[in-house]
């Protein structure tokens, strides 16, 4: 093993200090699947004690990569080389011990275990006794050097997701890995917890750990990454240092084409009230309270956004507006109507539009065809149906225009909407939700997981649902978003609005705090 | 690297090891078909019925009889001769319509089990009003029966319905327990107030004749129940496919989360999916008990209600498989009967054949969805 100069890397040109080869190595690999070459002739490398981003689109082959270099995935062809020495990775037991470790989006923890069980488990090969006291020590000190404050002792469901995922890192750096890989890491977190754990990898990468950070968010890349690896539908489209390179640039690659995700909040004036909630109290799934008492209104030609973290209320918001969920105390009125105990039908027809935050399970019927699910909901309605009868000819017609409107990249509306990628999913939803030009617009989350490209073209129809003079609701918890779309910001905590900000005036720190309920998160 | 001295101990030795252990072989592996294309599903229906073929006959001659003798039998006997193709049909009728009731349950994800208990609430209700009208002419009684039937197993449908629409009840459990709440009431009635008071056995007397079904063909048992069974696989296809009815039970079935936000009814949904469900079973039981029984007695169903789930299952919930199904099941049963009356196969071995065959029939389906395949290593 090479001798580490101990804190060498910062900001340096990874290939260029003398003598000291790529930590990792990845050389022509490819990998396809039945339908689609996920990775086509990849090389790229990553040099010691770097943080280097893997940055590309849903789709993009980013988690292929990170599969096969975890070992999950094998490449048809291409070699890996770790330390210099070209290795075969069958399985993620193989990247361990190698010392190539993995944070994954989902984190794969268990609940009931404490922070400390979760750490070494699987990590004592000899015998059956668990020197806790010793491994206590040893994490301790881990945790302490890299400025994480845990209870070990705690179990693991009492922990904030921020928290939870740094066992995941301990998790790996416990172990001994060399390279981390971490997959979205900052999905779930508030905009606080990401400060955290970017001063955290900042750290370990000045302790001489490289880490491989997969990300889709541009900001992202910019602020933690030594070096970024660009990906475009599964060819590497350029690999370059951080600092020679911009937000524009990176998003052109990323996307082959010149994209403007921002400049869509012009002031206006907001007319009538569309939506007004007054005291609206509702129960979540557990028969918990999970909205209590929230007002708002809504106005015509206004976006209302709604931030906070997951978990907060929004949901039974979504649902108790839409008519999914009934409200057990609190008023619900639209354009003067209310509307408070109304059926998901009766408010549909009145015109309210929604937008689900799960494309796949509340929004579409994935075994439908294209057409199928574009009537879905009216379904009874003209020129959908003919009596009893479903009108074939009209949902035809209907399918062919929405499919040609909203740019669908289906063959036809025959095609079954299980093959479509996300960002046409959502197209399906928006072409169906805003067809009969709704008064109120209910969105979650309406852009989670999109690529770019068609991330831009959702906030453009949004956008263009308000200058309609539509009301929209928009519910998500990208705070870009919502500061480049919305008027008014509302944020959630436990089943309340916390604050009820200008967009214009309000910091993100301030919507970050008023999102963790207090003043401080960490 | 470690100034800290508890920092990060590096596996150095550890990858070594597995660096060495470079494997050049490939790997096989099974994964799921993308879309299993029509030719290769025919192919595995090929290879299940030989596979059953061959576990049949195995089974045959290890009883002691000759196999190529006993299959002869039974294929003659299922579609040798004219009188065979009837039987086969007339055999095929309930499995039709149960097939069916089970579809469009199962289109809608109810899991209605219950198809058996409204085969015999059907034909109970026909049987009933069949007596109350004695007298009238057949144009006035048989579509009359006919109805009642459907009404009969439309009731047994709309109870599990309602419960589950209602309370969230468990359709499984209510459908499998009302099956024998309408078995154990029939044994009632059978017992006593229905019973031919001269018969030794329990059943009731003949019905009035006016309303039999009519037999399409002279020599044989083929009655109007078997075009009407067809002509009820036509409706259920509108239904599921041309109406609005039949769009929301399928949304309902593949997403039911779905269809509540976008403002389908799922409980009315689901109460409309049981009764459809068990009118057409119980359409069945009228088949069967004006068709063929001509009276009402315990055993005019052998378990077609339970042969309805496979039915439908094979026949991929779709109208025309199950047709197709059915009347597979149908010549398989008669055959049977055939094999075992010339060749004296035990009986024993003749359900066991059939059990073979329906087993390798779903495993085909099954196996069908996945492919092996080789995968490289990379080296």
């Amino acid at each position: 093993m090479s001798v580490d100069s101990p804190s060498q890397s910062g900001l340096g040109s990874p290939a260029g200090n003398p003598g000291d080869e790529p930590l990792l190595q990845v050389e022509h690999v490819s990998k396809r699947f039945p339908q689609i070459l996920a990775n086509d002739d990849i090389s790229f490398s990553v040099a010691r004690g770097e943080i280097h981003c893997l940055l590309g689109e849903n789709g993009a082959g980013k988690s292929t990569l990170a599969e096969v270099l975890y070992g999950v995935q094998r490449p048809d062809s291409g070699t890996i080389l770790f330390r210099g020495l070209p290795v075969t990775l069958s399985s993620p037991r193989d990247a361990i011990q190698l010392g190539i470790g993995m944070v994954h989006q989902h984190f794969v923890l268990v609940p009931p275990f404490t922070v400390l069980e979760n750490v070494i488990i699987g990590t004592q090969h000899q015998g059956l006794r668990l020197d806790r006291r010793q491994a206590a020590e040893r994490l301790g000190g881990l945790c302490t050097n890299y400025g994480v404050n845990l209870d070990l002792d705690a179990q693991i469901w009492h922990l904030c997701v921020g928290e939870q995922q740094w066992v995941e890192i301990l998790k790996a750096v416990y172990v001994g890995v060399e390279l981390l890989i971490l997959d979205e890491p900052t999905a779930s977190l508030t905009p606080q917890e990401v400060d955290k754990l970017f001063a955290i990898m900042r750290k370990m990468r000045d302790d001489g750990l490289s880490m491989l950070f997969i990300t889709h968010k541009l900001n992202e890349v910019l602020e933690v990454s030594d070096r970024v690896t660009v990906l475009r539908k599964g060819k590497l489209v350029h690999s370059v240092a951080t600092r020679d390179t911009s937000q524009r640039e990176l998003a052109r690659m990323m996307v082959g084409r010149e994209v403007d995700l921002n400049s869509v909040r012009e002031p206006r004036t907001p007319g009538l009230p569309v939506l007004e909630v007054d005291g609206l109290r509702v129960r979540d799934d557990r028969n918990l309270e999970a909205l209590r008492g929230v007002s708002f209104t809504l106005r015509q030609g206004e976006i209302l956004g709604v931030a906070g973290v997951s978990g907060n209320g929004q949901r039974e918001l979504f649902d108790a507006l839409t008519g999914a969920r009934k409200p057990f105390a609190g008023l619900v009125r639209l354009a003067g109507r209310e509307i408070t105990h109304s059926t998901a039908a009766q408010i549909a027809d009145l015109g309210v539009a929604s937008v689900p935050e799960d494309r796949v399970h509340q929004g579409l019927v994935m075994e439908f065809r294209v057409d199928e699910n574009l009537i879905l909901g009216k379904q009874r309605l003209s020129p959908f149906a003919n009596g009893a009868f479903l009108n074939q000819r009209g949902i035809a017609a209907f399918a062919e225009d929405m499919i040609r409107e909203y740019e669908i990249a289906t063959p036809s509306g025959g095609q079954v909407t299980r093959v479509l990628s996300g960002g046409n999913l959502q197209k399906v939803i928006l072409a169906r939700e805003l067809a009969r030009e709704p008064q109120c617009l209910i969105v979650s989350q309406p852009t989670r997981g999109l690529d770019v490209g068609a991330m831009e073209y959702v906030r453009r129809r949004l956008v263009a649902e308000r200058d309609r003079g539509a009301g929209v609701l928009l519910i998500s918890e990208d705070l870009d978003e919502l500061f480049s779309l919305a008027t008014r910001i509302a944020v959630m905590f436990r089943g309340q609005i916390v604050g009820m900000l200008d967009a214009e005036t309000a910091s993100r720190e301030q919507v970050g705090l008023l999102m963790a309920g207090c003043e401080s998160t960490v | 690297m470690t100034t800290t001295g508890q920092g990060m101990p590096r596996g150095a030795g550890a990858g070594q090891l597995t660096q060495a252990k470079a494997s050049a072989r490939g790997r096989w592996r099974i994964q799921a078909r993308m879309q299993p294309s029509a030719a290769w599903r025919s192919v595995s229906i090929l290879a299940a019925l030989l596979g059953a073929f061959v576990l049949s006959a195995l089974l045959i001659a290890s009883a002691h009889v000759n196999v190529g003798t006993a299959l002869g039998v039974m294929v003659q006997g299922a579609f040798g001769s004219r009188g065979a193709v009837i039987e086969t049909l007339v055999q095929a009728t309930p499995f039709i319509l149960t097939g069916l009731a089970v579809t469009v349950a199962f289109r809608g994800r109810i899991f209605n089990i219950g198809a058996e208990g409204q085969f015999f609430a059907g034909a109970m209700a026909a049987y009933w009003l069949a007596t109350v009208l004695r007298g009238a002419p057949q144009a006035v009684m048989l579509p009359a029966v006919l109805l009642a039937g459907c009404a009969g197993g439309a009731l047994w449908g709309f109870i599990p319905g309602v419960l589950k629409a209602r309370y969230g009840a468990s359709e499984i459990i209510v459908t499998v327990m009302l099956n024998f709440v309408i078995a154990l009431v029939l044994s009632f009635l059978l017992a006593n107030p229905w019973r031919e008071p001269t018969s030794y056995f329990y059943q009731t007397a003949l019905m009035p004749d006016a309303s039999y079904l009519p037999r399409l063909v002279s020599g044989g048992r083929l009655h109007l129940g078997f075009p009407l069974a067809l002509v009820v696989a036509a409706l259920v296809w509108v239904l599921l496919w041309k109406t609005t009815l039949g769009y929301e039970i399928r949304a309902m079935g593949i997403n039911s989360l779905a269809a509540r936000y976008k403002g389908i009814s799922v409980a009315t949904t689901t109460i409309l999916v049981l009764v459809i469900s068990g009118a057409i079973a119980g359409l069945a039981g009228v088949g069967e008990l004006t068709g063929i029984h001509h009276r009402l007695r315990l055993d005019i169903s052998v378990g077609y209600g339970f042969a309805g789930i496979i039915i439908a299952l094979l026949g991929q919930l779709h109208p025309v498989g199950v047709v197709l199904a059915a009347i597979f099941l149908g010549a398989l049963l008669n055959g049977a009967s055939a094999m075992q009356i010339v060749t004296g196969v035990p009986v024993a071995l003749v359900n066991a054949i059939q059990g073979i065959t329906l087993l390798c029939l779903l495993i085909a389906d099954v196996l069908a969805r996945y492919e092996i395949r080789r995968t490289a290593g990379n080296d």
